[in-house]
């Protein structure tokens, strides 16, 4: 019967829930399967993949890491379906003259579809909701807290995702446009630095990861999935057995502030699509955008995208050298074009037809001239992104990977202020020298080596500050000119960098490494002609390991990484060292410890160690150290066998990748003196 | 009583409407005629909350139609493309429409079902253009409107059903007092059944009329002249024809004050012929450069 209240009708509602039932329905008893599963899981194997999810604050931990990463993404997603149904009439010229005759005003109308959309949003989480902590109830308890918790997120995330697809649904007036759009919104902020930024990556040397994510609260999924996390502090203690084990001591959803903030942004988007709804005109059905001051932000905002999406894309076909930056104008005639083919793509889909080229000629000039400025602008670096370095100051870390032609590359997080003040002068080298380094042709024959530098102003957000990245070219003509290039290699055999490089993985605040052996492997036997290997002893491996870190303080590590035109192959050994150490990380929520190798890439410059590997009887007359100079000439030699150059660490064996056979040897030993917990190896 | 001022409606610059007005009186069955693309849809979508003019006022018994709930709960109205949710039976639309129609009566749509014979248990989709009008009919008659706004109402719908919902539009005319307006471009379509007339025309009314005054206000006579002569210079005649000895004239005045005048010339035979609705319009607008031909299909 007809409400008493002219803001709500009954009728509608009804007739809507129970027009789309198939959409809640099918959402709900697909939400519904988990739980049950879950159950049957817990019924069948007595615990959910090892966890037996007793305690409340453990419920509460899967409750949050729902919230923060699969309900944004699946609100996203199921919200665009909602309002297609509670508002696809407004696409349709026969509904919308059906909706708007009936007796019932367009508040009515937007207040009841809007609710009625929200109930179809809710029902399925509340039918999942309610049987996952009905489960959970029967297994461990609840967790008031957490669940209330959970309660008010995925409310204001719904609410937040149905408003901002009810705000677009009233910008267009078809539905393949709402479908588009509602992405667009979504996606369009992030979408648009992106854009730009690749642009600079383009014309700029060095920059090819600047996208800082500055704008992407404006792109709420991905802001969300990013900054929503669940923090879990554990305590250690020694259980009944004599085990150490972690206990969850407390639960927290990090951010969830931002739900709230989003909720209010989704109250905005509401009152926004009630404006556009109070203005829109009945006759707009059908229409690409039916908002009449939005048409030229589409026209315009097409042709920009276009300018920049296309003109890189054209630009990349037609002209683009992959290693150099690219040139202002052939970019800005791709732009230009791109923009008035995007420009001209929006006007027909305005007009919904195909002849919009007479009356458009200023709109298009416009878009030719903003598109080459654009590009003119982004080249000439206003900001001087080009050449800007970070202060000393500013850099808490820097995390950096080299890699040479040859040999294993060097990767390393690096807090120390010394460290890092070396990285900034490399970096400052590298810039000064810009010019040279960024060209198309060098004298003679040339390789690059590869140069990626993040620093963090804050240690705390993994996502880093400001990155750069530099292909630099290589040769004996530039080593001797450059010093940049000089400085490079120098950085590569520093001892700061070297013990970073090599004992990263064993030492920090939190971790806690005993050495407990080692082995030398593709040791060869003259008698045998075959590679041998030597496991070594405890104190063997703590005699080498001495050794090793001699080396690295003597600078003695990391100096064939330039080396060019067959040097390598001099200097570099075939052979592998591989110390082992027993390490337990301090604070984790797994007790035990866990077995961690150093690699080590032993040359002719390596004194200490070749010293200690022979004074230790691991390298004798019968064991030899080749290099892969040696070993080439040897199965030259021996076996007929043409030259091939093997590059261990490329992951490439002349020309193709190592047989499929192959062992590593993580997994072919038990490594001497190595403690394994048990419960790691599931 | 309906009453329309000076309505404008524009769509992107071009005027549908172009300061229409009209005025329906009460209990009285309106047609407005017009050709395609005159208007008629458009000022129907007004008068009945959908469109929002740019200009001008659209008023039922005083109240403007635009938002108001109570008012427009008293008119229904039918498409010419009528709307029903694509998995709807009629008598789901009947629950639909009773939801929001106060006066709708659910005897009047038991009684209804033995006129129109369809099973309302069908999907509409699966109902043919013509059935699909009938339910239209079905439920706008069973919500008991004070006004009924129809929009070539009887396009698709055969001869004897045109009969049946004419037949059912007029019984509620006279019985409830119902306020018809009904648009079409056929007008031996509205002859039968309206008894006001307004001519719409590039978003323009050009004409208004009750049927009587139109009648009243010109005739055709045959009249046959002694020795067989021509019809006189100094008659006042809008049209004339021969055919053999008789001449067929059309004059803007009574039969009675024509036959008066014709008396003069002492003719063997004068004849007053009723005009149809079409030869009214064709005469009254013939010295205009209207297309009148499109609104007499």
């Amino acid at each position: 019967m007809r409400s008493k209240t002219s803001y709500f009708n009954g009728t509608l509602f009804k007739k809507n829930l129970a027009r789309f039932w198939p959409l809640w329905g099918g959402a709900s008893a697909i939400g519904a399967l988990f739980p049950l599963a879950f159950l049957a899981i817990l019924i069948r194997e007595g615990s959910f993949f090892g966890e037996t999810m007793s305690d409340p604050l453990d419920i509460t931990r899967c409750y949050y890491e729902v919230v923060a990463w699969i309900i944004p993404t699946i609100s996203l997603l199921y919200a665009a379906l909602c309002a297609l149904a509670a508002w696809g009439w407004l696409y349709n010229p026969k509904s919308v003259g059906m909706y708007h005759s009936l007796p019932v005003t367009r508040k009515g109308l937007f207040v009841t579809d809007f609710l009625s959309g929200m109930s179809m949003m809710l029902i399925p989480y509340a039918v999942t909701g309610t049987l996952c902590v009905a489960v959970f109830a029967v297994v461990g308890g609840l967790d008031p807290v957490g669940l209330g918790v959970t309660i008010l997120s995925v409310l204001g995330l719904s609410f937040f995702f149905f408003a901002s697809a009810t705000a677009v649904a009233f910008i267009t007036g078809n539905p393949f446009a709402f479908a588009g759009f509602y992405f667009i919104f979504h996606f369009i902020a992030a979408g648009l630095e992106w854009l730009v930024t690749l642009l600079t990556t383009m014309f700029y040397f060095g920059v090819e990861r600047s996208y800082q994510g500055a704008i992407e609260f404006l792109s709420p999924t991905m802001y969300l999935t990013r900054k929503l996390n669940v923090d879990t502090v554990y305590t250690q203690i020694l259980n009944p057995e004599g085990w150490e084990q972690a206990v969850l001591e407390s639960v927290t959803l990090v951010n969830g502030w931002l739900i709230a903030v989003y909720t209010l942004v989704g109250v905005v988007l509401l009152a926004f699509a009630w404006g556009l709804y109070r203005r829109r005109r009945s006759e707009s059905a059908g229409d690409v955008v039916a908002v009449g001051w939005m048409k030229p932000v589409f026209r315009y905002g097409v042709a920009l995208c276009a300018a920049l999406a296309g003109g890189m894309a054209l630009y990349g076909l037609f002209f683009e050298d992959y290693r150099t930056a690219a040139s202002a104008l052939p970019m800005a005639v791709c732009m230009a074009v791109a923009g008035l083919i995007g420009y001209y793509i929006a006007s027909m889909l305005l007009a919904k037809s195909l002849r919009v080229f007479r009356g458009t000629w200023k709109g298009a000039l416009a878009t030719l001239l903003a598109a080459v400025a654009l590009c003119f602008a982004v080249a000439a670096d206003p900001l001087g992104m080009e050449t800007w370095i970070p202060r000393e100051e500013q850099v808490q870390q820097v995390r950096f990977w080299m890699r040479g032609w040859n040999g294993p590359g060097v990767s390393v997080l690096l807090d120390d202020p010394a460290a890092i003040r070396q990285v900034l002068e490399v970096h400052r080298a590298i810039v000064a020298e810009r010019e040279t380094l960024d060209r198309d042709h060098f004298e003679g024959e040339t390789h690059y080596a590869y140069f990626d530098l993040d620093y963090y102003e804050d240690p705390e957000d993994f996502s880093g500050w400001v990155n750069r990245s530099y292909n630099l070219p290589c040769n004996d003509i530039l080593m001797d000119k450059s010093e940049a290039l000089q400085k490079l290699a120098a950085l590569a055999s520093d001892p700061l960098i070297q013990e970073a490089n090599i004992f990263d993985q064993i030492s920090g605040e939190n971790i806690e490494a005993r050495l407990t052996g080692g082995y030398a492997a593709r040791l060869y036997n003259p008698e045998t002609k075959e590679m041998e290997q030597v496991d070594l002893t405890l104190d063997q491996a703590k005699a080498l390991e001495a050794a090793v870190r001699r080396d690295v303080a003597a600078g003695n590590f990391g100096r064939t990484l330039f080396m060019l035109d067959g040097r390598y192959e001099k200097a570099a050994y075939t052979a592998d060292l591989d110390l082992y150490y027993s390490v337990t990380y301090l604070g984790r929520p797994r007790a035990g410890s866990h077995s961690q190798p150093v690699s080590l890439t032993l040359s002719v410059y390596c004194t200490e160690t070749l010293k200690a590997l022979e004074d230790l009887g691991v390298v004798n007359e019968s064991r030899r150290l080749l290099t892969y100079a040696e070993r080439s000439a040897l199965e030259n030699e021996e076996k007929g066998i043409p030259y091939t150059y093997e590059d261990p660490y490329s992951g490439y064996y002349d020309g193709g990748f190592y047989p499929a056979d192959m062992v590593y040897p993580e997994e072919a030993y038990v490594y001497p003196g190595e403690e394994v917990d048990a419960a790691l190896l599931h | 009583m309906i009453q329309v001022t000076n309505t404008v409606k524009r769509f992107d610059g071009f005027a549908a409407l172009d300061g229409v007005s009209l005025s329906v009186p009460a209990g009285s069955v309106y047609g407005l005629v017009g050709p395609n693309g005159a208007g008629k849809s458009t000022l129907i979508r007004c008068l009945t909350g959908i469109y929002r003019p740019d200009e001008g006022e659209l008023a039922f018994d005083g109240q403007s139609v635009w938002e108001n709930e109570a008012l427009k709960a008293r008119i229904a109205a039918i498409a010419d493309d009528w709307y029903y949710f694509p998995q709807a039976s009629i008598r789901d639309m009947c629950r639909f429409y009773r939801g929001f129609y106060p006066n709708f009566s659910m005897e009047r749509y038991e009684k209804l079902k033995e006129v129109f014979e369809i099973d309302e248990r069908r999907p509409l989709r699966r109902l043919s253009k013509g059935m699909q009008k009938q339910a239209a009919f079905w439920l706008t008659l069973s919500a008991m409107p004070d006004y009924l706004v129809l929009d070539e109402p009887v396009d698709g719908l055969d001869p004897v059903m045109r009969r049946q919902v004419w037949s059912l539009v007029l019984g509620d005319v006279a019985q409830r007092g119902t306020t018809v307006l009904v648009s079409s471009h056929n007008l031996r379509e509205l002859e039968d059944v309206c008894d006001h007339v307004g001519i719409l025309d590039h978003g323009k009314v050009l004409l208004e009329r009750s049927l009587a005054q139109l009648q009243d206000n010109m005739v055709k006579l045959q009249v046959v002249f002694k020795d067989g002569g021509d019809v006189p210079g100094d008659l006042e005649v809008l049209h004339a024809s021969k055919v053999g000895r008789i001449h067929t004239l059309i004059m803007r005045m009574s039969a009675e004050e024509a036959t008066h005048r014709l008396a003069v010339y002492e003719p063997m035979l004068v004849d007053a012929v009723p005009l149809t609705l079409e030869e009214i319009f064709i005469y009254e607008l013939g010295g205009a450069d209207y297309a009148v031909k499109d609104i007499v299909l």
